[in-house]
C-alpha cells in the first residue's frame, strides 16, 4: 500500500484498463492489509492500529471537509464523544462494547447538530474558530468533570468481544479496526454518491446558485457535520477498545490538526486518498523513530514542501464520468410537466405589492407593484440601478424585502421564505452572471435542479437516496430541450458562454417550475445566439412555463414580451404592451435623459451588481 | 471590589499581549485570507530571543533599561525577518492554490518551528533572569507594578504607530486596498508581493515584542507557549470581526478581562471553555464578529 503512488501512475488511460488496474490496486492493497500481520512486528501492529484509527478519522472528516467544503478544526470532539459515550457505557452501566454502538453513533449526531447549527449561517473562516473553540470546549469538559474521570481519564474499560473471544491481541485489535474502517468507506462511499454527495458538491462550488435551484443549504450543511461526526464516533468506539483507557489528551487540538492532514495530504474528497494520508502523517513520523529527534522537524518540513508541490493532495479525488448519458432523444419536446397543479392560462400566478427595499441610503426598490398571469411572457426592463434584480432577489428569497407583499397564486406569502422553498414552490431564476456549478459536469448541474423535490431525507427520493435512471431520463430531456443533449458530460467550465446560459436555464427546468425568472439572458450574447434564445424563450412558455425577464436588449424585449413593466430609480414608470411601452414619454426620458446633463449622468453610471 | 480591580489590571495586562498577537492574525488575513497557524510560534521564537538577549547581556551587567530594551528590539528585528522568510518560502508559492493546502503550510510552518526550538532551547520551561523591578503601586485595594504599566503602554503605543501607518502612509493604504480587493489593487500599481511581506514583517514584530514582554512578565517560557497564546490571540481577531484592526485590539482586551475574571472568580482550567463559549455566543447573534468585518465579502 505504500507504494500505490507509484501504482498509480502506472494506471493506463483508457477507462476499461483503469477500471481493471483499479481494481487490481485494490484486491492487492486489501490483501496486504489483510495479511499484514503475518509479515510484520507486534510494534508495527500497534502503528497499524492506529493508522487504521486515522484512517477512519480521515473518512469522517472528509465529509465535511472534503464532500462539503466546510473547514472544521475540532474534529477530534466527535471522536472524543464517541469514545466517552461507549466508555462510560461499558464502565458505568456495563453494557457490551456492541450495544454502546447506537448510543455513541447518537450522541455524536446530536452534537454535530448542536454545533452545526449555531455555525450555519458563519462564512468559513468563522467556522472555523467556532469549531476550534467547540472540540476545545469538549477537552476542557472532560478533563474537568469528575463522571469521565477528570485529567486521568476512565479505566478499566474492558475489551471488545467478537463471537464470545475477547479481543486483546495488536492483531485482534487490527482486524476490529479494518471491520470499522470498512463501515466508513462503504458509508462515507455511498454518501458521496447519494444525492446528498452532489447537493455538498454544489454547496462547495456556490452557494448563493445552489440555493436557488433548490438545495436545502441549511439542511444539506447541517447533515455534513451529522454524518461527518457519526464516522468520528466509530472512530472513538475503537480507539476506547485500543488501550482500556481513556484520557483527553488523546482528544485536543492537535488531533484535530492531525486529522486534518490526513484529509488535506491524502487529497480532499478521495476515499484512497484517507487511507494513504493517514499511513503517511501517522505511520511515516513512526518510521522515522530511528533520528528521534528530528523526526517531528523532518515531518513538518515534508509537509510543507508536500503542500508545494502537491498541493491538492496525493491521491485527490477524480471527478467520475461514469454517468450513463449516451443515448439522447431526438426530439426536443418539453418533458410533460406536472400537469396537475398547472394553473390556467391567464390565471394570477405571483402579485407583488408595494415593494420596497434600500441599501443605506439608496432606495433600491420603491414601491413596486405588479401581477405576473399564467402563460404569459412579461419583461422589466430599466435604467441600470433601477432596481430590477432587486426585485428578482426579493421575489425569489434571496433578500427579505423591507416592505410589501410577494405572494404565489394567490394565498402563499414569499416573503422570508428561504430560497430553495421558492424554487419547490415553482420560482425558478437564472443569475444575471451565469453562475453554474463548475466542478460538475453538463449532466449533473441539471440533476440538481431535481433537487427542489427531493429535499426530504430518507423517502425514495430523498437525499440519501442515489440518482435514478428516471432522474438521468429527466435532466436529459432538459438538456436535450435547450440543445445540449451532445455536452451532457463535458465540464460546466468547459462549454461555450451562449451554452452555458443555456444550460442554467435547463437547470431551472428541471425544478420544474410555474415560472421562470431570467435575469438578463441575453447579456454577451451575439446576435446567431440571441435568436437561438429567443426561440428557446418562446419554446419554455409554449411549454407551459410562464416567463418573467429581466433584459437590456430591445429587440429580445420587443419581440418577446406579451407585457413589459418599466422600472426607474427603484419604481415603475410604465406598463403597458411593448408598442405603447415604447412610446412612452416617461419611458423615453428615463433612457435617453431629458436633457444634456441627465443623459450623461445615465451614460456615466456604472453598472451595479446586486447578486 | 479589590479582588475586582486586581482581576481588572491582570486581565488589561494580559490582554494588551493578546491584542498584540491578535493584530497580526487579522492583519494577515486581510490580506491573503490565512488563518496564519504559524503566528503563535513566531511569538514563541521572538520570546526566546529576548530570553538569550537578556541572560547574555545581564550576565555582562549592563544597565537594566537597555538590556530591557535591547531584549525588545532584538526579539522583534528578529521575528519581522522571520515572518518574512515564513511568507516567502512557505506561503508565497501557495497563493493561488487551493486555501486549505496553504493552511497546511501554515500548520507545517507551526510544527517546524516548535519543534526547531526544542531541538535547541530544550523541551522544558526556560526561566527568564528577574531583571525587572517588582515594584509598583496601589490603589482601591489592587496592586500593579510599573512593570505592568509600561508593558501596557508599549502595547498600546505599538498599536497606536501600528493603526497611523495603517491609515495615514502609502503603505498602510496599499495594505488596506489589497485587503478588500487584491486585484484591483494590483492594477492600481500596488506590488502586492512586497505588500504581503510587509504585512507578515509587521504582524510578526507585533508578535515578537508581545512575546518578550510576556517572557518577562510571566518569567516562563518554553516551546509551546505559542500555542495558547496563539488560541486566544485568533479568537480575538476572530472576536473583533476579522481583517478589522481596532477591532481585534479591543477583543484583545477583552479576551485578557474575561480570561481574567474567569481565573479569579471559577477557575483557570474552565478559562479557555468559557472564551470559547463567549465567541461562539456572539457569533451566533452577530456573525461577523463584534465590530463587524472589514473585509468586503466576496459573492
Amino acid at each position: 500500500m505504500a507504494d500505490s503512488g507509484g501504482l498509480r501512475r502506472a494506471i493506463p488511460s483508457s477507462p476499461q484498463a483503469r477500471l481493471a488496474a483499479r481494481g487490481g490496486l485494490t484486491v492487492t492493497a486489501s490483501a496486504v492489509a489483510l495479511l499484514l500481520p503475518l509479515l510484520v512486528s507486534t510494534y508495527a501492529m500497534s502503528v497499524a492500529v492506529t493508522v487504521v484509527t486515522y484512517a477512519i478519522l480521515g473518512l469522517g472528516l472528509n465529509v465535511v471537509v472534503g464532500y462539503a467544503g466546510l473547514l472544521d478544526l475540532g474534529y477530534a470532539a466527535f471522536f472524543a464523544i464517541g469514545a466517552y459515550t461507549s466508555s462510560m457505557l461499558q464502565v458505568y452501566v456495563h453494557m457490551s462494547f456492541w450495544e454502546t454502538l447506537p448510543a455513541a453513533v447518537v450522541a455524536a449526531a446530536v452534537s454535530g447538530c448542536i454545533i452545526g447549527y449555531p455555525t450555519l449561517r458563519l462564512r468559513s473562516d468563522y467556522l472555523a474558530i467556532v469549531t476550534l473553540g467547540f472540540g476545545e470546549i469538549v477537552r476542557i469538559t472532560v478533563t474537568n468533570l469528575s463522571v469521565t474521570g477528570g485529567p486521568n481519564g476512565l479505566y478499566g474499560i474492558p475489551p471488545a468481544s467478537v463471537f464470545g473471544t475477547a479481543i486483546v491481541s495488536e492483531n485482534g485489535l487490527y482486524y476490529l479496526g479494518l471491520f470499522f474502517l470498512l463501515i466508513a468507506v462503504v458509508f462515507t462511499g455511498l454518501l458521496s454518491r447519494s444525492r446528498l454527495g452532489r447537493a455538498w458538491r454544489t454547496l462547495r462550488e456556490d452557494e448563493t446558485a445552489s440555493e436557488a435551484v433548490g438545495v436545502p443549504a441549511t439542511k444539506v450543511k447541517l447533515l455534513a457535520y451529522v454524518m461527518g461526526a457519526m464516522v468520528g464516533a466509530l472512530a472513538g468506539m475503537f480507539f476506547s477498545a485500543q488501550f482500556g483507557t481513556i484520557d483527553p489528551t488523546t482528544f485536543t487540538f492537535v488531533t484535530s490538526v492531525t486529522i486534518l492532514m490526513v484529509v488535506i495530504v491524502g487529497g480532499m474528497g478521495s476515499i484512497p486518498g484517507m487511507i494513504l494520508g493517514a499511513l503517511i502523517v501517522v505511520g511515516l513520523p513512526e518510521a522515522l523513530r530511528p533520528i528521534s529527534n528530528y523526526r517531528l522537524l523532518i515531518f513538518a518540513l515534508g509537509l510543507i514542501v508536500l503542500m508545494l508541490v502537491r498541493p491538492q493532495g496525493l491521491w485527490p479525488a477524480r471527478r467520475s464520468r461514469r454517468g450513463s448519458f449516451t443515448a439522447p432523444p431526438a426530439a426536443r419536446e418539453a418533458p410533460e410537466s406536472p400537469a396537475a397543479g398547472r394553473p390556467q392560462p391567464g390565471s394570477l400566478l405571483l402579485a407583488v405589492s408595494g415593494l420596497q427595499h434600500s441599501f443605506g441610503g439608496v432606495k433600491a426598490v420603491d414601491d413596486v407593484s405588479f401581477d405576473l398571469h399564467a402563460g404569459e411572457i412579461l419583461s422589466i426592463i430599466g435604467p441600470n440601478g433601477a432596481g430590477k434584480t432587486t426585485v428578482f432577489n426579493c421575489i425569489t428569497g434571496m433578500v427579505t424585502p423591507q416592505r410589501g407583499t410577494v405572494s404565489m397564486r394567490g394565498k402563499q406569502s414569499l416573503v422570508k421564505m428561504k430560497p430553495h422553498k421558492v424554487v419547490s414552490l415553482g420560482l425558478a431564476r437564472t443569475f444575471q452572471g451565469v453562475r453554474l456549478f463548475e466542478g460538475l459536469d453538463v449532466a449533473e448541474n441539471c440533476l440538481v435542479g431535481l433537487a427542489a423535490h427531493q429535499g426530504r431525507l430518507l423517502s425514495r427520493h430523498g437525499l440519501l437516496g442515489r440518482t435514478s435512471a428516471q432522474d438521468r431520463r429527466e435532466a436529459l430531456r432538459w438538456l436535450a430541450f435547450v440543445g445540449l443533449a451532445d455536452q451532457a458530460h463535458m465540464l460546466a467550465a468547459e462549454l461555450s458562454y451562449g451554452d452555458r446560459r443555456r444550460l442554467e436555464i435547463a437547470r431551472s427546468l428541471t425544478s420544474r417550475p410555474l415560472a421562470l425568472l431570467l435575469d438578463e439572458p441575453a447579456a454577451g450574447t451575439n446576435p446567431t445566439e440571441k435568436r437561438k434564445l429567443m426561440d428557446l424563450v418562446r419554446q419554455v412558455r409554449d411549454s407551459g412555463v410562464t416567463v418573467l425577464l429581466i433584459e437590456h436588449d430591445m429587440g429580445v424585449v420587443m419581440g418577446l414580451s406579451d407585457r413589459v413593466i418599466v422600472l426607474d430609480q427603484g419604481a415603475v414608470i410604465a406598463e403597458g404592451p411593448p408598442e405603447h411601452v415604447r412610446s412612452d414619454p416617461h419611458v423615453i426620458d428615463a433612457y435617453l435623459g431629458r436633457d444634456e446633463r441627465e443623459a450623461t449622468e445615465t451614460v456615466g453610471e456604472v453598472p451595479r451588481r446586486n447578486s | 471590589m479589590s479582588a475586582f480591580l486586581q482581576y481588572v489590571v491582570n486581565g488589561l495586562t494580559s490582554g494588551a499581549f493578546i491584542a498584540l498577537v491578535a493584530l497580526g492574525y487579522t492583519m494577515i488575513y486581510g490580506v491573503i485570507r490565512l488563518i496564519n497557524f504559524a503566528h503563535g510560534d513566531v511569538l514563541m521564537v521572538g520570546s526566546f530571543i529576548g530570553y538569550e538577549l537578556v541572560v547574555t547581556l545581564a550576565a555582562r551587567h549592563w544597565p537594566v533599561a537597555l538590556v530591557v530594551l535591547l531584549a525588545l528590539v532584538g526579539g522583534m528585528a528578529f521575528t519581522g525577518g522571520l515572518g518574512m522568510l515564513i511568507e516567502r518560502v512557505a506561503y508565497q508559492p501557495l497563493l493561488n492554490s487551493s486555501r486549505l493546502a496553504i493552511l497546511i503550510s501554515a500548520l507545517g510552518v507551526s510544527l517546524a518551528l516548535e519543534q526547531g526550538a526544542q531541538l535547541i532551547f530544550g523541551a522544558g520551561f526556560s526561566a527568564f533572569p528577574s531583571v525587572l523591578p517588582s515594584a509598583g503601586f496601589s490603589f482601591a485595594g489592587a496592586h500593579a507594578s510599573y512593570v505592568q504599566l509600561g508593558m501596557f503602554v508599549i502595547s498600546v503605543l505599538l498599536m497606536g504607530g501600528l493603526y497611523l501607518f495603517v491609515h495615514k502612509t502609502m503603505a498602510g493604504t496599499a495594505m488596506r486596498a489589497l485587503a478588500m480587493d487584491k486585484d484591483a489593487a494590483r492594477l492600481m500599481g500596488i506590488n502586492v508581493q512586497r505588500t504581503i511581506l510587509l504585512t507578515f514583517m509587521l504582524g510578526s514584530v507585533l508578535a515578537g515584542a508581545s512575546g518578550v514582554m510576556q517572557g518577562m512578565y510571566y518569567t516562563e517560557i518554553n516551546f509551546f507557549m505559542g500555542f495558547l497564546i496563539g488560541l486566544r490571540a485568533f479568537t480575538a481577531a476572530v472576536l473583533g470581526g476579522i481583517g478589522n484592526i481596532p477591532g481585534a485590539m479591543v477583543a484583545g482586551l477583552l479576551i485578557g478581562l474575561i480570561g481574567s475574571f474567569s481565573d479569579g472568580y471559577i477557575s483557570s482550567e474552565w478559562s479557555d471553555a468559557i472564551i470559547f463559549a463567549v465567541l461562539i455566543a456572539v457569533l451566533v447573534f452577530k456573525p461577523t464578529g463584534l465590530f463587524g468585518e472589514r473585509v468586503a465579502e466576496r459573492v
